[in-house]
């Protein structure tokens, strides 16, 4: 099973359709014999993985393409068996420390010394090093960075390591500054435009440019979520033709839902109902930043011009409270909490200034 | 089954030198049913598998062996002996406890609620008859009795057995197994550890004694148990049992193995699923009777339990009804569950006073005063519905010194400062570990009283004085300046430092307790926001790990909550609910696991992938959860193929449906333990809709009636 998104992936730094200097700078760096450690770094659906994978091709040849997935069981301190499931080939080695929840650590340490530990066999190898992505390196705990920034300098004579990240400001700065920073920004309408149009002659068929438009208006530059918006459509209705209505997914529709929910009354009973909204998100496996996210985009989109930056600024100090924090229900409700009361004094004419 | 029978007499003998070995420092006459069967007029035929571990029902603890030659084998005696003893009792300076001295015997001398003494005395007469339709005794195999300490259930299960007119076997560990001094036990290698033997012992226990009652019942099936595995020494007391009408009996396990072992509780498991699972025609029902442990709920950390990589319930060291019987057992249809409530003042208090005056009056020149009411009052309130403990402090109470050292001055003042002292002397010594119920400690913090909090319509005059004597001994806060003065609030009533001391869970399934309930407490947003910038703020204080947790997180959120909520609290009569965290987590567990089959699904699931169209690993789980819905619920509507896999919509279907969902919410009620916090998922989603249903949670819950009705401000 394989969707669009995949299907039509580019393979090679030359298929790509955008950030040409970006591509080339990678290009020469592949074929410099000099290649550092990097971080990828940029908003989800830019295509940071898709740049990572064609470098990688650039770096060892199609060999890298031959992909086997192990499941491995690491134990942490206190004798539990963490179990990740890694994907490599001979030549790279790809984890999600995140999946190991707080034990990242442990599977970064053992599994980087052991790479780190092993030469290339393969006499016919481009590289002698082999690479290690980590996935979401912005969601490992303080101590597994930690951890990596010796390992980074320790085994930099056979191993390089590829960060991917939606955003530095999680990593810690000796992190950063071992690493070469690679910004993939999201694509612009017009780029989006261009890809929109060439997944859609590998899929033969046209794609009318109006419904393009109102993809890309939809996506916010995600250009995974608009490929697989273009191919939900096409599945819906054949022809793209007519009045489109792209179907967001349930949970998006569900926090719109539950910004109306805020906006419309404040009562404890309210927060009460919210609360059971924000569990049912939370058991769906919805990120609860990206519900907060978004629930407070809604808010926003509903409320007085004077209230706007109040209730963003209150999301971003929750959200910060929410990656230290264990429980994540509380800062959502927190959130909630203070933005109800926000309106409603804002609602009674009260002066805000004094309570902030 | 060779090894058991060829090991039977040497722990018979064992048992002889164990119970000569107590008995030797007292003058009493120890006679053993198996060196002297002509002592009982019925063998228990237990002792005649000579199996150390049975003892009849009415055994004494070994802690009294003066009784043991009495009152062996002879429960239906026992309240005629009653009046022996206690004439006897202080001419020959009975040391004993009152606790056993006055065990009840009849159901109505029992504390327990009258409603919890009929569902268990329903299932044994399900489990010995079956029920009205008869069918009802297949189901009746394993009832756990739970509940805190000291609330009688052993007592209830005994008085119960005693009317039913039924034996009870009882295995209990015996603890000198391992250093054996007779040597003769190379014989089976279940010797080379301690647990292992004692298990093995355990398991023999469990097969005769639910095995043994065919043997009598029936002659040919009898001889043919015989063959096989009775030691011959037993076969002369089996016959001579012979005429012996065959009688009804229940198999009780209070003395666990030690479960708390992973193997044991394997081996536990299987042996008792094996007992169930063993056909039949008269089972014996298992009694299993397990104390709610007073080690404090914690809510495990989130981000441990939550995701695919949270494997299960960790083995945290609780011993409670999950552990001893397992996930299955406890949810299949042949375990029946009734918790025990604690005591009930009211009854305790009848309890107690019948206890002392019978006590008084059967030994007139006995030493020692009879204990004022204030004190009966006071034994009964710190008893916290532990009746063990209660009896023990009125006995306690009741020696001479302390009777002369503060029930005179009680007399003489009437009341204040005596029933202090006493209060002092009776504190220091009933003191407990865990002593306030769960739902009382939620009461005394969401309640937020505060000093010249106008009383409760209910309350009746002795809470309003003894409301107005904290009150004088509270001092005002000094006065605060102005521009704090939104911060103003009246001195609270509530003792955040002792309440700490008491508190049955730790801070942070408190957290959720108080998360789950403050909403019904508060009137406006703004108390809201208080309490929840608290829980959001303690939460988040501290580091990602363990040992940087701040210190302080329960006074914090104590006085934060106290702080927020509106003064008085509104009565509206809120009920207070569990919180719901646990089950969403379960859920969110339960989604992660579809996640990763759609991801494997997305990916090509081979593991070896030469010309993949994918590369592996370029979906991210999130990204899975955010950008799928859509796709997925298309593809769902077109039928395409190949199909996803159908646990997709555990994340991508998210109906919203107004109005809250209470459905799914657990109140919380008196008698609830705090480990409930971490139930184990679909605990009550398991039962099936069999005619078996008879004592279920639910039916249970209602039980509690007459606490609930209790107002929480009595405490």
């Amino acid at each position: 099973m394989s969707l669009w998104v995949d299907q039509f992936r580019p393979r090679a730094l030359d298929d790509l359709h955008y950030h040409q200097g970006l591509s080339a700078r990678l290009k020469s760096l592949a074929a410099s014999g000099d290649f550092p450690h990097m971080l990828f770094y940029g908003p989800s659906g830019a295509g940071k993985k898709t740049r990572i994978t064609c470098t990688l091709r650039q770096l060892f040849g199609p060999g890298v393409e031959k992909l086997k997935i192990d499941q491995r069981v690491f134990l942490s301190p206190s004798k539990r068996k963490i179990e990740v499931n890694i994907v490599q080939s001979n030549f790279h080695l790809e984890i999600t420390p995140s999946e190991a929840g707080n034990y990242d650590r442990v599977v970064i340490q053992e599994l980087l010394k052991e790479i780190a530990q092993t030469q290339q066999v393969d006499l016919n190898a481009k590289q002698r090093f082999k690479v290690v992505i980590i996935n979401e390196a912005d969601s490992l705990s303080r101590d597994a960075q930690a951890a990596l920034r010796r390992t980074m300098e320790k085994y930099m004579s056979n191993m390089r390591i590829i960060l991917c990240a939606n955003s530095t400001s999680r990593l810690i700065a000796p992190i950063k500054s071992r690493c070469l920073l690679m910004r993939v920004a999201a694509p612009s309408d017009t780029e989006m435009q261009t890809v929109l149009t060439h997944v859609a002659k590998r899929a033969y068929f046209d794609l009318p440019p109006e419904a393009a438009q109102e993809i890309i208006k939809d996506s916010g530059g995600n250009l995974r979520k608009a490929i697989l918006v273009l191919e939900a459509l096409k599945m819906q209705s054949p022809d793209l033709s007519g009045p489109l209505t792209i179907a967001k997914p349930d949970w998006e529709t569900y926090c719109q839902k539950v910004a109306v929910l805020i906006v419309t009354e404040q009562t404890p009973a309210r927060v009460m109902e919210i609360r059971t909204k924000f569990y049912e998100l939370l058991s769906h496996c919805i990120p609860p930043t990206v519900i907060l996210k978004t629930v407070a985009e809604a808010v926003v989109g509903q409320v007085d011009e004077t209230l706007k930056p109040e209730i963003m600024h209150w999301a971003a100090f929750y959200e910060v409270r929410m990656r230290i924090g264990s429980k994540k229900i509380y800062h959502l409700e927190a959130w909630v909490v203070k933005v109800m009361s926000l309106y409603k004094q804002s609602f009674y004419q009260f002066d805000i200034s004094e309570f902030s | 089954m060779p090894p058991k029978s060829s090991q039977a007499p040497s722990s018979n003998a064992k048992s002889a030198t164990k119970k000569l070995k107590i008995s030797s420092s007292k003058a009493t006459t120890v006679k053993l049913s198996d060196t002297a069967p002509s002592n009982s007029p019925r063998i228990n035929p237990l002792t005649a598998f000579a199996n150390t571990q049975v003892l009849s029902s009415t055994t004494m603890k070994a802690s009294q062996p003066s009784q043991t030659s009495k009152s062996k084998g002879k429960g239906k005696e026992k309240e005629k002996e009653k009046g022996i003893y206690a004439s006897a009792l202080f001419d020959a300076q009975d040391d004993r406890l009152w606790v056993d001295i006055y065990e009840p015997t009849t159901e109505a001398e029992l504390a327990v609620h009258v409603k919890k003494v009929q569902d268990v005395r329903r299932w044994l007469d399900e489990a010995f008859v079956g029920g009205p339709s008869g069918k009802l005794r297949k189901y009746r195999r394993i009832l756990a009795l739970t509940g805190p300490a000291g609330t009688a259930k052993t007592a209830t299960m005994r008085v119960l057995a005693r009317e039913l007119d039924c034996e009870i076997l009882e295995w209990r560990n015996a603890m000198e197994e391992g250093s054996s001094r007779f040597g003769d036990d190379g014989q089976n290698d279940a010797y080379t550890s301690d647990h292992e033997s004692l298990f093995f012992k355990f398991e023999a226990f469990l097969t005769r004694a639910s095995t043994c009652q065919t043997i009598f019942a029936d002659a040919s099936d009898r001889d043919a148990k015989l063959s096989s595995s009775s030691p011959s020494s037993s076969s002369s007391n089996i016959s001579a049992t012979r005429p012996h009408k065959r009688k009804r009996q229940l198999i009780l396990l209070e003395d666990l193995p030690n479960v708390l072992h992973a193997a044991t509780q394997q081996r536990f498991h299987a042996a008792l699923q094996s007992l169930i699972g063993a056909p039949q025609v008269e089972p014996v029902p298992v009694v299993v009777i397990v104390s709610d442990a007073g080690t404090r709920g914690e809510a495990r950390d989130e981000r441990l339990a939550s995701g695919v990589w949270g494997g299960g319930r960790e083995g945290d060291g609780v011993l409670d009804v999950r552990v001893v019987l397992g996930r299955d057992l406890l949810g299949g249809p042949y375990v029946t569950q009734i918790g025990f409530n604690p005591i009930a003042p009211t009854l305790m208090k009848k309890a107690l006073q019948t206890l002392v005056s019978t006590h008084f009056a059967s030994a007139p020149k006995a030493s020692g005063s009879a204990p004022t009411k204030e004190m009966l009052d006071i034994v009964v309130e710190t008893s916290n519905g532990d009746i063990r403990s209660a009896i023990m402090a009125l006995q306690f109470s009741c020696l001479p010194t302390l009777g002369g050292s503060t029930g005179k001055p009680a007399r003489r003042k009437g009341g204040g400062a005596g029933g202090g002292g006493a209060k002092l002397v009776l504190e220091a010594v009933t003191r407990r570990e865990q002593s306030l119920a769960l739902f009382h400690f939620m009461g005394r913090v969401m309640y937020n009283k505060r000093k010249g909090d106008p009383p409760n319509p209910s309350a009746t005059a002795k809470d309003i004085q003894r409301d107005q004597a904290l009150d004088a001994t509270l001092k005002d806060p000094p006065k605060l300046p102005k521009f704090l003065a939104v911060e103003e609030r009246r001195t609270s009533r509530v003792n955040v430092d002792a309440l700490y001391a008491d508190s049955p869970i730790d801070s942070s399934l408190f957290s959720l307790y108080v998360h789950q309930n403050y909403t019904q407490f508060c009137n406006e947003t703004e108390e809201c926001e208080g309490v929840t910038e608290w829980l959001s703020w303690v939460d988040s204080s501290g580091g990602e790990a363990w040992y940087q947790a701040n210190p302080h997180r329960f006074h914090l959120l104590t006085l934060g909550t106290l702080h927020s909520l509106p003064s008085p609290v509104p009565r509206r009569s809120q009920k207070m609910f569990k919180p719901e965290f646990f089950e969403y987590l379960n859920k969110e567990k339960d989604a992660w696991e579809a996640v990763r089959d759609v991801r494997g699904w997305i990916m090509g699931n081979g593991a070896v992938v030469g010309e993949s169209d994918s590369l592996l690993g370029t979906w991210s789980r999130a990204e899975v959860v955010t950008g799928l819905g859509a796709i997925l619920k298309a593809r769902d509507l077109k039928n395409s193929s190949p199909r996803a896999p159908a646990s997709h919509r555990l994340f991508s279907s998210l109906p919203f449906a107004n109005g809250e969902n209470r459905s799914g919410m657990r109140p919380l009620v008196e008698g609830d333990v705090a480990s409930d916090g971490v139930d184990i998922p679909g605990e009550d989603d398991g039962v099936p809709a069999g005619g078996w249903s008879g004592v279920g949670e639910g039916g249970d819950r209602e039980g509690g009636g007459w606490l609930e009705g209790d107002e929480i401000e009595e405490f």
